[in-house]
Formats: C-alpha cells, structure tokens, sequence
C-alpha cells in the first residue's frame, strides 16, 4: 500500500515536471534571438563584459572564481568536509591490529 | 596475497606515464584562465597520476611514498590560500579582484599567462586541495581493514 502511494507520488511529480518542460507551457530550450535577450540577459552581460572585468579569457572561470566565488568556497567546503568524513570513517576499529 | 601489485608491463608503462599525467593535469591548473579546466578538474587528472601508482605498484609502495600528514596540510595549505586571495582586496569588497584592477603582478593582457588577477593563484590553490584530498581519500580507502573470511 505505501510502496504504491510512493510510486504513484512519484508518477505524478514526473508528470508535473514532464509539463513544465513543455515548450507550449514552460520551459523553453535553444534560445536564440529575442528569447535569448531577455530570458538569458545574464549570460549575455558575462559573455559582453567577462574578460574586460576579469581578465580570464576563460568565461566560465570568470564566474566560478570572480563573480560567484563564494558558491566555489562553498564547494572547496563540501570537498574538505567530504575527505574529512571519509578519512575519519576509515581509519581502523580499536582491534583491528590484533588480527594481523 | 603477498605481493599486490601489478606486472612488469603495468609497472613499465605506468612509470612511463604517471609523470605524463602529471604534467599534463598542471598544464590544466595552470591555463584554468586560459582554456577549458580549471583547479577542480585539474585537480582530479592529478589524483588520477595518485591512482594509477597505487593501482600498478600496490599498497606496499604507496604505504611508503604516501604520508598523511603532510596531505592534510597540502589540502589546509590549499583552501587558506583560496581565502586569502579572495581577501586580498578586502578594502573594496570580499572577492574583490584587486590584482587584476590595480595590482603590481597578474595584470597582463587577457589572454596571457600573466593575467586575470588572482584566478590563477586560486586555481592552483584548489588544484592542489581536490589533489590533496583525492589521493588521501583513496589511500584511506585502499589501506581499510581487508575483509574478513
């Protein structure tokens, strides 16, 4: 009984997000032109003025590193934390040495 | 079970190409202004030299070529020099890129080694943490207690 609630919620999230991207309704893909101006009008000012304001020829670490830094401290972040996590967990059980 | 590692040809061309490897994902760090790349992905190639060793010579020597501590301190060493070239022009703004707008070094023309402020030293210094952190990651995982029977 819960199993099917479960996979019937899941049916009805896929339909929902099925319709939204529907170009008719929603979300649209292949932007170009007019689309392009005003549904993207911040990739266009990175684009326009990325390597005047940076220095980085490369847009793409233009934003990580200078524009949105702080979502790639957040992400060195995760990253420590993530190793920290491992590296503790692995570390041998009180007994282990017995053994071998 | 005594020896782990691989044979005579693994271990031949895995001497051959580790430093490939490793050059190749410096090149990547360094140019992460330039071209395609950057720290993290650099970074992982890096990591991928550390794999490669541990895979083709075994535990055994990575146990003798690998020490913890000095790891997690390259990986402290990483994350404080992302910080403190983001803090660098901290009298504007945080992430304020001062090297590049009115900075004795790294302001050269776009396109140049020498450019872009301060996203070449925080790409190195991130490649150098995700290196750090793989490689003692995978070393803490390859030295896990081995199954028991």
């Amino acid at each position: 009984m819960r199993r099917s609630l479960a996979f019937l919620s899941l049916l009805f999230i896929l339909g929902v997000l099925l319709y939204v991207a529907n170009p008719d309704y929603g979300l649209k893909f292949g932007l170009g032109g007019d689309d392009w101006k005003n549904m993207r009008y911040t990739d266009d000012y990175y684009i326009t003025h990325g390597v005047n304001e940076t220095g980085g020829t490369n847009i793409v670490t233009d934003i990580v590193f200078d524009y949105r830094g702080y979502d790639t401290l957040g992400e060195a972040t995760v990253l420590f934390t993530a190793i920290a996590g491992a590296v503790a967990l692995m570390r041998p059980w009180r007994g282990d040495e017995d053994e071998e | 079970m005594k020896s782990n590692d691989m044979g005579l040809i693994v271990k031949t061309m895995a001497r051959t190409t580790i430093p490939l490897i490793g050059i190749f994902g410096v090149y990547i760090v360094s140019h992460g202004h330039l071209t395609p790349g950057g720290g993290f992905q650099g970074g992982a190639t890096i990591a991928g030299a550390g794999v490669l060793l541990l895979l083709a010579f075994g535990l055994s020597e990575m146990r003798k070529r690998y020490n913890h501590k000095v790891y997690s301190v390259l990986e402290s060493i990483g994350g404080l020099t992302f910080l403190g070239a983001a803090m660098l022009g901290f009298s504007v703004a945080f992430f304020y890129n001062t090297l590049w707008h009115n900075g004795p070094v790294l302001n050269g023309q776009p396109g140049t080694l020498l450019s872009a402020g301060y996203l070449p030293i925080m790409n190195l210094a991130v490649g150098l943490k995700v290196f750090a952190g793989l490689v003692s990651a995978l070393a803490a995982i390859a030295a896990y207690r081995r199954w028991k029977e």
